[in-house]
């Protein structure tokens, strides 16, 4: 791994880029996502030694281990609690989180709802392909009803969730949606999503060019893209924010559909206030058998 | 004059039976006996049949005792539902409520006649001088101080003591219905005198505990940062312990949203550098056992506490087993050797929990603690020690030299690698569930798959050495071989000591490590052993078979196992051992 060996006080996004060839098909949207990252991450200026980056298992969840950042590529759909552990244990770290639709809403999906209402500061980057690719093309739970699949012969006889919906009726504070088919707004909501004291969601349209639909591809999304920002949406109105995610699959909005004005402790920093008010009230560890004497 | 003497009460939940079984043992802590006390209840949230059993003794003991010497019935119905648990016999001398109504002839117990039925007016005496029912448990310790004069003193000042919370009143009332039932004890003397004798040698610091606080206390001592679970019966009381106190270490407690979140949030906190714990039983094992090959593979420190409880599945969620043996041997997917320990009482507990985190770190691995609900939840009088003697290890960390080319996953000779840590510059690196080579790059190839097994599994063949992580005692020659393992151990250590003292030739194994196997330290104890029993709490026997598997075993060693809730008395132990021996005996070895 090419690792810069002493702190510097400027970064350029390839000191974020490893060596490692990812496993990606040639044109997958993924690529677009990992130059996003390490450009966002340039921007903000973080040695990579100081960033955890942590994903589940899916083809997008190889995404820590093409970064210069610790990586934890760890089991499905368990990205969440571990990232949380991470950034309890060192609040000083910067948490990345990523993954697949599959990974995020279907297997790890009791994960989310918990870590929005915890609000540690990290940020979970979800590339939305609304396939599972890994595993050859079964329906994920973002496919659309009727989408014939490896799993789907005859259909999906399925409405597909809406993760933008679904992550705002959880109380998210800041939520947002990107596609590499728009680098440059995708580089953005990923810094402002970093940048956000507290848990970020990025829901990322990051096509399969091998299992998925045309009307999902690159091309395609670059005709049905709207930002948000041009149509004169205010991020701080949730119910807003709402109408619009609830035309997820229909519309594609980019840029940022929600931001809490409102503040909110993180975990971490709750947690810290907790240890200065119980600081030294607990009997010396080589004591600590004195809680056990009868009375 | 009585040197050890098993107590049991039933009531029901509201008529303060564990609360007295509590005051007792404090009391007996502070006079310096020895003592064990369990408490089981029926399935309800609130109310319904509670019981606990105590056993005091002059002399250090290690199970909770078989056949009661003395038991308290306020209710039948509720008394005869704990059933096996709470054994009356030929010795016993039966308590009960006089307003049962029931004759002292036509006790409705199956079996042996008790020695002695005592119908006492207990509800009458608490409303008498306490004005409420609500005292009858202030009268029954009376009863106990009066009869076998178990500590009378220091029993008062307890309840008082416990009581003061409650006002001046309340107080005054217990303490009459506590001196009520003392004054009914000595005019109505027992046939013959059963006074307890005072306790042997000097008089040392006590401690009352159970397992479940124990091991969270040895957690904070080891070092134990971050603690992440999901409410399990009989496993939340680490959780509840370390919520109150980790955070004044600077720990943190999490409450997870699942078993899985549970251990995944110790996982992450390892992998920043943590000591990191999670706890559950059986059911929340099932779930977290992926999450376990992940911390194998990655090669990072965790430790698991698995308070057993009688399953499969939701099984009888209050009631203890060692039927989780086999899960946490072989629940693994993939060749993944992961360390398992078990503690045989409370106050062993305390140093098993330290050797757990200290081989999660040493080894980096995760460890499966494998406690079980009678040692979580039965309270003990251990003499107090100094825990600055258990030494502490940390994780090998990369040294300047090792961070210049780190490779995370380097094969090494002892197949430890230097283990580095967000934050630390130079370190950086890729934990993954996937094989991977050296570097942590992920690896398909059969080549580099092999050597990391190796690697992971060889590491732990100096843990198999680990001769202090068995209890063996007896006469090094003996042909008869008993071995148990967890609080059952307790039992076979009891009928060993009587075995020896009526002349039996025989000698006990105890692992505290039950996997890996150590086969060398089986192998070393089976030599001259030639029949002999494994004793346990499971239906299978589960470690007579898992040791079978690793070792040869002399042809003559049986397994004696029972499924959860049916107590393993020391009495049958030693009748199987006796008819061992004299077959031994005719067959003139």
């Amino acid at each position: 791994m090419n690792m810069p060996t002493s702190p510097r006080v400027e970064y350029v996004s390839k000191d974020y880029k490893s060596d490692l060839k990812p496993i990606w098909c040639p044109g997958c949207g993924d690529f677009g996502v990992l130059i996003a990252i390490c450009r966002a991450l340039a921007a903000i200026g973080r040695p990579p030694h100081e960033i955890a980056f942590i994903s589940g298992i899916g083809c997008s969840s190889r995404i820590p281990g093409y970064t210069t950042a610790y990586g934890f590529n760890a089991v499905h759909g368990r990205a969440l609690p571990i990232a949380q552990g991470i950034k309890l244990a060192n609040p000083d770290l910067l948490v990345l989180v990523a993954g697949g639709d599959g990974d995020g809403f279907s297997i790890g999906g009791n994960h989310i709802s918990h870590a929005i209402r915890r609000n540690p500061d990290l940020t979970y980057i979800v590339m939305d392909n609304q396939i599972y690719g890994l595993t050859k093309g079964q329906l994920s739970p973002t496919s659309p009803r009727g989408l014939k699949t490896t799993s789907s012969t005859f259909g999906s006889l399925e409405d597909p969730v809406n993760p933008l919906l679904y992550v705002l009726g959880y109380g998210a504070r800041f939520v947002a949606q990107g596609t590499p088919a728009d680098m440059d707004g995708l580089t953005t909501v990923i810094e402002e999503g970093i940048r956000y004291p507290g848990f970020s969601f990025i829901n990322v349209q990051s096509p399969c060019v091998t299992y998925g639909e045309p009307e999902f591809q690159i091309k395609a999304q670059k005709t049905r893209m709207q930002s948000v920002e041009k149509l004169g949406h205010d991020p701080t109105d949730r119910l807003r924010a709402m109408a619009l995610a609830q035309e997820y699959g229909q519309k594609l909005y980019t840029g940022v559909l929600f931001r809490s004005s409102e503040s909110c402790p993180t975990y971490e920093a709750a947690a810290r206030e907790r240890h200065k008010a119980l600081a030294g009230s607990g009997l010396p560890k080589e004591r600590i058998l004195e809680m056990f004497l009868p009375r | 004059m009585s040197s050890d003497l098993a107590i049991g009460m039933a009531g029901s939940g509201g008529d303060g039976i564990v609360s007295a079984g509590e005051s007792l043992i404090n009391a007996a802590a502070l006079e310096g006996y020895h003592a064990i006390m369990t408490k089981s209840f029926g399935p309800q949230i609130r109310g319904g049949e509670s019981s606990c059993r105590l056993r005091i003794a002059t002399k250090p003991i290690f199970n909770s005792g078989g056949v009661l010497d003395v038991a308290v019935a306020l209710n039948w119905e509720d008394f005869l539902k704990f059933g096996a648990e709470l054994p009356v016999g030929s010795h016993t001398i039966m308590i009960y409520e006089s307003k049962t109504g029931v004759s002292q002839d036509m006790l409705p117990i199956k079996g042996a006649k008790p020695a002695v039925a005592l119908a006492v007016p207990i509800g009458e005496m608490a409303k008498k001088n306490a004005g409420t029912d609500q005292a009858k448990n202030s009268v029954v310790l009376g009863l106990l101080a009066g009869w076998f004069g178990i500590a009378r003193d220091s029993i008062l000042s307890g309840i008082l003591k416990k009581l003061a919370k409650k006002g001046a009143e309340v107080v005054a009332a217990n303490e009459r219905a506590f001196t009520a039932g003392l004054d009914y004890a000595r005019s109505h003397p027992l046939p013959s005198a059963q006074e307890m004798s005072l306790p042997e040698g000097k008089r040392e610091v006590n401690l009352v505990a159970d397992g479940n606080d124990m091991c969270s206390a040895a957690a904070i001592f080891a070092g134990c940062e971050f603690f992440s679970g999901y409410p399990i019966t009989p496993s939340s009381e680490i959780m509840h312990f370390l919520n109150r106190e980790i955070w004044k270490y600077g720990g943190i407690m999490l409450q997870a949203e699942d078993e899985i979140a549970g251990i995944g949030a110790a996982v992450g906190a390892s992998f920043a550098g943590k000591k990191a714990l999670t706890a559950t039983s059986g059911p929340g094992m099932s779930l977290k056992s992926e999450m376990l090959g992940l911390a194998t593979i990655a090669e990072l420190p965790l430790v698991c506490v698995n308070v057993q409880r009688s399953g499969p599945s939701t099984g009888i969620p209050t009631k203890g087993e060692q039927a989780d043996l086999f899960q946490a041997v072989f629940s693994a997917h993939g060749d993944a050797v992961r360390p398992v320990v078990a503690p045989v009482s409370v106050a062993d507990i305390f140093g098993v929990t330290v050797e757990a985190f200290n081989i999660a770190e040493q080894y980096q691995t995760p460890v499966i603690l494998l406690s079980d609900q009678e040692i979580a939840h039965r309270k003990e009088i251990l003499r107090s020690f100094n825990p600055s003697e258990f030494k502490l290890i940390e994780r090998r960390r990369p040294t300047e030299e090792e961070l210049d080319k780190y490779l995370r996953f380097r094969i090494t000779e002892s197949g430890i690698s230097p283990i580095s840590q967000p934050g630390i510059l130079g370190g950086n690196y890729l934990a993954l569930g996937l094989e991977h080579d050296e570097n942590g790059a992920p690896s398909a190839g059969g080549e580099m798959h092999a050597k990391m097994n190796d690697k992971r599994i060889h590491k732990f063949a100096p843990l198999k050495q680990r001769r202090d992580l068995f209890i063996v005692e007896g006469d090094p020659d003996a042909p008869i071989g008993l071995i148990s393992w967890g609080s059952v151990a307790g039992v076979a250590m009891e009928a060993l000591s009587l075995g020896r003292a009526e002349g039996l030739k025989m000698k006990l194994l105890v692992p505290k490590l039950m996997f890996p196997v150590a086969e060398e330290i089986f192998q070393e104890f089976f030599a001259s052993v030639k029949t002999g029993l494994v004793v346990e709490q499971s239906h299978q026997g589960q470690l007579y078979r898992l040791i079978r598997m690793y070792v040869d075993v002399p042809a003559g060693m049986e397994s004696l196992a029972k499924s959860g809730s049916n107590p393993i008395m020391v009495t049958e132990v030693l009748e199987r051992l006796r008819a061992m021996a004299s077959g031994l005996d005719k067959n003139g070895v």
